[in-house]
């Protein structure tokens, strides 16, 4: 990724216009210095009359105005060009975050990634407002000043161009220390509002361990943290400010000093040639001294680039993709496993060498306790996961091969929490299949997945809007809606996450009756806990700890297995009779 | 107004700094004033060939004031944003304490994401209210009261235009500004609320999106709410430049006029020409700090407009929050709760949720409350954990009503496992924790080995919202939680819907044994393990339509049995 300033570079009209701009500024400067010192030079010294400096007068007036004018349209040009970066550089983030195979999502915390797409982007908007405008102008308009100064009096010239160094020279110092400072701060920011999000959404649970009051405290103490870290930057930029106005300070004095020699000891110059370059010495050292304050905020922006960049940058193992069609008339195509693994990174779950075969229209359950890999294996199969090793094959070729909304054309996903967006029930049944379902075909999907009761009690019946994570609607009612999702969309090949966990038995039975509706012309893969699933079972994957340990119908696995007959025999319910 | 009165509040707490800033700020208001003042005195002066001394003490007097400006600058600057970070996070603080009580009920609401973009961004906007609306124009005021005054000893003339400045400069300009300011809606905080919650929800329903292939649609319609945001700074900063700019264009007009009235005073012999460099110098430095107030109404209204979002969200009258609940539950002795024909539905919600519930658990009781979602099951929990407030009947724990009985006490005596139980980022040592500060690490593996997580080391990394871990595995390690509470009153909602039936088993063993002499209230959508319980309870449509032993029920051949034959099919 590039640097800020190989991206400034590439605005190459605007980077002329500053330039063009700043010109016309110096210009501004000297006119305005020239103008107001020869008309008080006129009337104090000269005493001359009113007609005298009328045309002088008038001339100040218009460089007022076009100073003023030259500095808005000098600001208006960072800004589009800030915005411009913005906007560029959020749009690349979002695609980076769109690409990301499933896990990514979880990693880190959410909160951080939106500080990443909201926060860090935003601060890379003074390197372009502020910073760029300002160095272009710093670095046109003192030489200017500068020159003019030359033609004056040498001395002045001389003394400016000695003490002037020392602006730069503290800026770079001090800038170097902000810039380390200032990517701390983005850290903290960042890990402040992760901390934050994650606190609002278990503030019941804090409730209910009576542990809410204590996180204000926390609160408190990472944001005063949090102004502790802003402070250390802000006191090096106030010293910063401190010194140079110091610094400015310090010099014009010498420049007032040798003038009032030359003006009253050896009579060498003029009150004209003293006062105009005694108004010209502070302008030459405001706009050094500009450039300092306009490069912290440049500094910062630097380190929220840096962040930017890192996540636009982070490797990740993206599911791959290819561009071979998936022929329709193969769906539902065999599915075969072949030595498929993954693992989610040191020292976390794996899922070990997995070999199997999927037959076409097949009912695959997968079975073993929780946490045996059952999901991920899921993943893997629904191309949500890259597998570490190994391939999946769809029909003759891996699925890899295949263009990736083909795939998922054919696919639906009911998982154990299927997330509701905030839209209306219509739009939520919707998201399934086509984006221009009818509302009857609508209708139809919910009133199959055992929906369109609750919906016509509701007051606004399909066009009730449906909250963050489907708040609102029970568990059985999120479970019917995907259904009616799977309805709509008609797939070749169902994941099923554990089917009848938490509902209640109208759902169970809507569900039993649904997936015997939808298997008819679909493989279906269920992860499964309910002894049904797995009696039903064309071949049943058996878990444990990430391996495959047995594979086969519910009597061959209760002859071979005993971890199966053990799992099975308290399913039974031994204990409800 | 009234919400930014409470900021003022909240401001006027670190008064010292404040006072400080205002000093500083005048200090080097003033200085600078004076040592432009004094450097086009000087200068004048020295063309008129002076003792040399007057030049020396001109001199001297033009570095003491430019060492002592640059000083009160520096100090100026650290007390305001010290101030201004305090405050923030007072803010925040009082903003999260308001939250807290509305906890429950306000989730249902308000998305989460804008909540977060509501107090971090808002708060932000807020770090303005002190350092550009609330001293700016304090310290302003009184160095031009300075200024006016020292300069109308010279000329009473100059001294009106300086005012006329003042007056156009400080309150006209940037009154105009607020005119514009109020027909022009700027949303750039609502634009950036937008694309927070679309971002949040990007990133947590992304597999969802994934399989229904609409990342790429998504991905559109955040580029276009970026790009609207974007729009709105843009076109806020534009505008900030634009009254920048005027103000400034009208500052150096003044300054021009000064210097117009004074060249006719001096022609005209009514001021000395000596003066006149050091009353345009005056002029242009006083009106320098002037051009930032034209951004004034912008931070004000953007202040206005924050304070007024963040008390919104959290002013609204919650069902939840009686004044007359100081009552403390004993801890010592398990619960007796007698709910009478309590009736309940949510806000906003003309259907009933629970209508008519009557019913009692005695002491140590076990009870199991069952029925199809959406029943009122898990209502009725929340009504007995106050997290709701029934409307009519009444519910009392050992004979005290739940309407006196402060929230926090109820909790702190009930062991609860909900539906849906948060898991912070951190280790599951941190999770575990919550329970209690005394925990041993011995007792929180005691505890895992209880659930069946004995292979889960207490160092191992959870991330935000468990999304790390399992819907079983959540589910097992909120029951440890509970466990190691050690609470007499036990509120399980589904507790083990997502375990598979053998570990059910061995979890219940164990939570039966720890809660032998306790009351224990189980909702459950499975129909096994009932015969442990001591009554049964059948729900439907929020009300009871039986309840009794299990045997009882089972021989009565109603609703449970219905169920309990639909069940057995099913295995």
């Amino acid at each position: 990724m590039d640097s800020l300033r190989n991206i400034a570079i590439r605005y190459k009209q605007q980077m002329l216009a500053l330039f063009i701009l700043s010109v016309i500024t110096a210009v501004t400067v000297i006119l305005q210095a020239y103008f107001l010192v020869t008309i008080v030079d006129r009337i104090f010294l000269k005493q001359q009359g009113f007609s005298g400096i009328i045309w002088m007068l008038l001339g100040l007036f218009i460089i007022l105005l076009l100073r003023t004018a030259a500095t808005y349209a000098n600001g208006q040009i960072g800004i589009r060009m800030a915005a411009n970066v913005k906007r560029t550089y959020r749009k690349a983030l979002l695609h980076k975050f769109a690409k990301a195979p499933v896990k990514q999502s979880l990693e880190g915390q959410s909160g951080g990634k939106v500080s990443v797409v909201l926060d860090a982007v935003d601060e890379m908007d003074s390197y372009f407002s502020d910073y760029i405008p300002q160095l272009i102008k710093t670095s046109i308009i003192p030489i200017v000043i500068l020159m003019t100064v030359f033609t004056q009096h040498v001395n002045t010239g001389l003394i400016m161009i000695m003490t002037a160094p020392f602006i730069p020279i503290f800026m770079v110092i001090i800038g170097m220390q902000t810039k380390n400072k200032s990517e701390e701060q983005q850290k903290k920011l960042s890990a402040f509002s992760g901390s934050f999000l994650d606190k609002l959404q278990g503030l019941t649970t804090l409730k209910l361990f009576g542990r809410a009051k204590e996180q204000q405290e926390d609160i408190r103490k990472s944001s005063l943290s949090f102004r502790d870290a802003t402070m250390e930057i802000l006191k090096i930029a106030f010293m910063s400010s401190f010194m140079l106005e110091l610094i400015s300070m310090l010099s014009i004095g010498i420049v007032a000093l040798e003038l009032a020699i030359q003006l009253i000891i050896y009579e060498q110059i003029s009150f004209f040639t003293a006062f105009f370059l005694l108004v010209l010495a502070p302008e030459f050292y405001s706009m050094l001294k500009d450039l300092g304050s306009a490069f912290h905020s440049g500094r910062g922006s630097m380190g929220a680039a840096r962040k930017v960049t890192e996540e636009l940058n982070r490797s990740e193992q993206q599911v791959q993709w290819g561009s071979r069609r998936l022929p329709v008339e193969i769906m539902p195509a065999a599915i075969r496993l072949d030595h498929v693994s993954f693992n989610y990174g040191e020292g976390q779950f794996s899922l070990y060498d997995i070999t199997s075969d999927i037959p076409r229209c097949g009912q695959i359950a997968i079975a073993g306790r929780s946490g045996s890999g059952k999901t991920t294996l899921l993943h893997l199969i629904a191309g949500l996961l890259p597998p570490s090793d190994g391939k999946v094959i769809v029909g003759e070729k891996p699925l890899s091969h295949y263009i990736e909304s083909d795939w998922f054309d054919h696919l639906s996903y009911i998982s154990q929490q299927p997330y509701i967006f905030s839209g209306t029930i219509a739009e939520n049944i919707a998201i399934g299949g086509d984006a221009n379902a009818s509302r009857f075909q609508i209708a139809h999907a919910a009133e199959q997945a055992g929906l369109s009761g609750m919906i016509q009690t509701l007051d606004k019946g399909y066009d009730t809007p449906v909250g963050e994570a489907g708040r609102g609607l029970s568990g059985g009612e999120m479970q019917r809606l995907a259904l009616a999702r799977a309805f709509l969309k008609q797939p070749a090949v169902i994941l099923f996450d554990e089917p009848t966990t938490g509902l209640d038995l109208e759902t169970e039975r809507v569900l039993q009756s649904s997936m015997k509706q939808l298997e008819q012309n679909a493989t279906v893969i269920t992860v499964a806990h309910r002894l049904h699933t797995i009696k039903n079972a064309d071949k049943i994957f058996f878990l444990e700890n990430g391996r495959l340990i047995a594979e086969g119908t519910h009597n061959e696995l209760i002859k071979t297995t005993p971890e199966y007959q053990k799992m099975v025999s308290v399913q039974r319910g031994v204990k409800t009779e | 107004m009234k919400d930014l009165a409470e900021i003022m509040k909240l401001t006027m707490t670190e008064k010292k700094d404040i006072l400080y800033s205002i000093i500083f700020g005048f200090l080097a208001g003033i200085t600078a004033v004076g040592l432009f003042a004094a450097s086009g005195f000087l200068i004048s002066k020295s063309a008129l060939t002076p003792p040399f001394y007057t030049l020396i003490i001109l001199t001297s007097a033009v570095k003491l004031l430019g060492i002592t400006k640059a000083f009160a600058r520096y100090a100026e600057r650290y007390f305001s944003h010290r101030a201004t970070f305090t405050i923030l996070s007072n803010l925040r603080e009082v903003f999260f304490s308001k939250l807290e009580p509305l906890a429950p009920g306000i989730f249902q609401r308000y998305r989460s994401g804008d909540l977060l973009s509501r107090i971090v961004g808002d708060i932000e906007t807020l770090q303005n209210f002190f350092l550009r609306v609330f001293y700016p124009p304090i310290v302003l005021v009184l160095v031009f009261i300075s200024t006016i005054l020292f300069t109308m000893f010279f000329s009473i003339y100059v001294a009106l235009v300086l005012v006329a400045g003042l007056l156009l400069t400080v309150f006209i300009v940037p009154a105009y500004f607020a005119l514009r300011q109020l027909k022009i809606d700027y949303n750039v905080r609502e634009k950036r609320g937008d694309l927070s919650t679309e971002v949040t929800e990007f990133l947590y329903g992304f597999r969802d999106l994934k399989i229904y292939q609409k990342v790429y649609g998504k991905e559109q319609s955040l580029t276009q709410s970026s790009d609207a945001y974007i729009k709105q700074q843009e076109y806020e900063n534009s505008n900030k430049l634009f009254s920048q700019s005027v103000n400034s264009f009208v500052s150096l007009i003044i300054s021009w006029l000064v210097l117009c009235l004074g060249a006719y005073l001096v022609i005209e012999g009514h001021l000395e020409g000596i003066l006149l460099a050091m009353l345009v110098m005056i002029s242009l430095t006083v009106f320098e700090d002037a051009a930032p107030m034209a951004a004034f109404p912008i931070y004000y209204q953007d202040s206005k407009r924050a304070a007024n979002r963040l008390f919104e969200t959290v002013e609204k009258k919650n069902g939840g929050d009686n004044t007359d609940d100081k009552q403390l539950l004993n801890p010592n002795q398990s619960l007796m709760i007698d709910i009478e024909a309590v009736s309940f539905s949510f806000p906003n919600e003309s259907r009933q949720t629970l209508r008519d519930v009557g019913l009692r658990l005695p002491a140590g009781s076990k009870s199991a409350i069952v029925g199809p979602s959406g029943s009122g099951k898990s209502t009725l929990l929340n009504l007995l954990l106050k997290m709701n407030t029934h409307d009519k009947g009444d519910i009392r724990m050992n004979g005290q009503t739940v309407r006196h009985i402060n929230q926090e006490s109820i909790w702190e005596n009930t062991n609860v496992v909900l539906q849906e139980n948060h898991f912070f980022y951190g280790t599951i040592r941190d999770n575990l924790r919550l329970a209690g500060d005394t925990i041993t690490d011995s007792e929180m593996v005691e505890a895992l080995a209880k659930v069946e997580l004995s292979d889960i080391s207490l160092d191992n990394e959870v991330y935000e919202k468990g999304g790390n871990l399992s819907g079983g595995e959540k589910q097992r390690l909120a029951i440890a939680r509970a466990l190691l509470k050690d609470a007499t009153l036990w509120l399980l909602d589904e507790p083990t819907s997502s375990v598979d039936a053998l570990t059910e088993e061995f979890i219940y063993d164990h939570l039966f044994r720890q809660a032998k002499n306790d009351t224990l209230v189980l909702v459950s959508h499975r129909l096994t393990n009932l015969d442990m319980m001591d009554q049964v309870i059948v729900m439907d449509h929020g009300s009871i339509i039986e309840s009794g032993t299990f045997e009882e029920l089972m021989a009565q051949k109603g609703y449970l049995y219905e169920m309990k034959q639909i069940e057995k099919n099913l295995l």
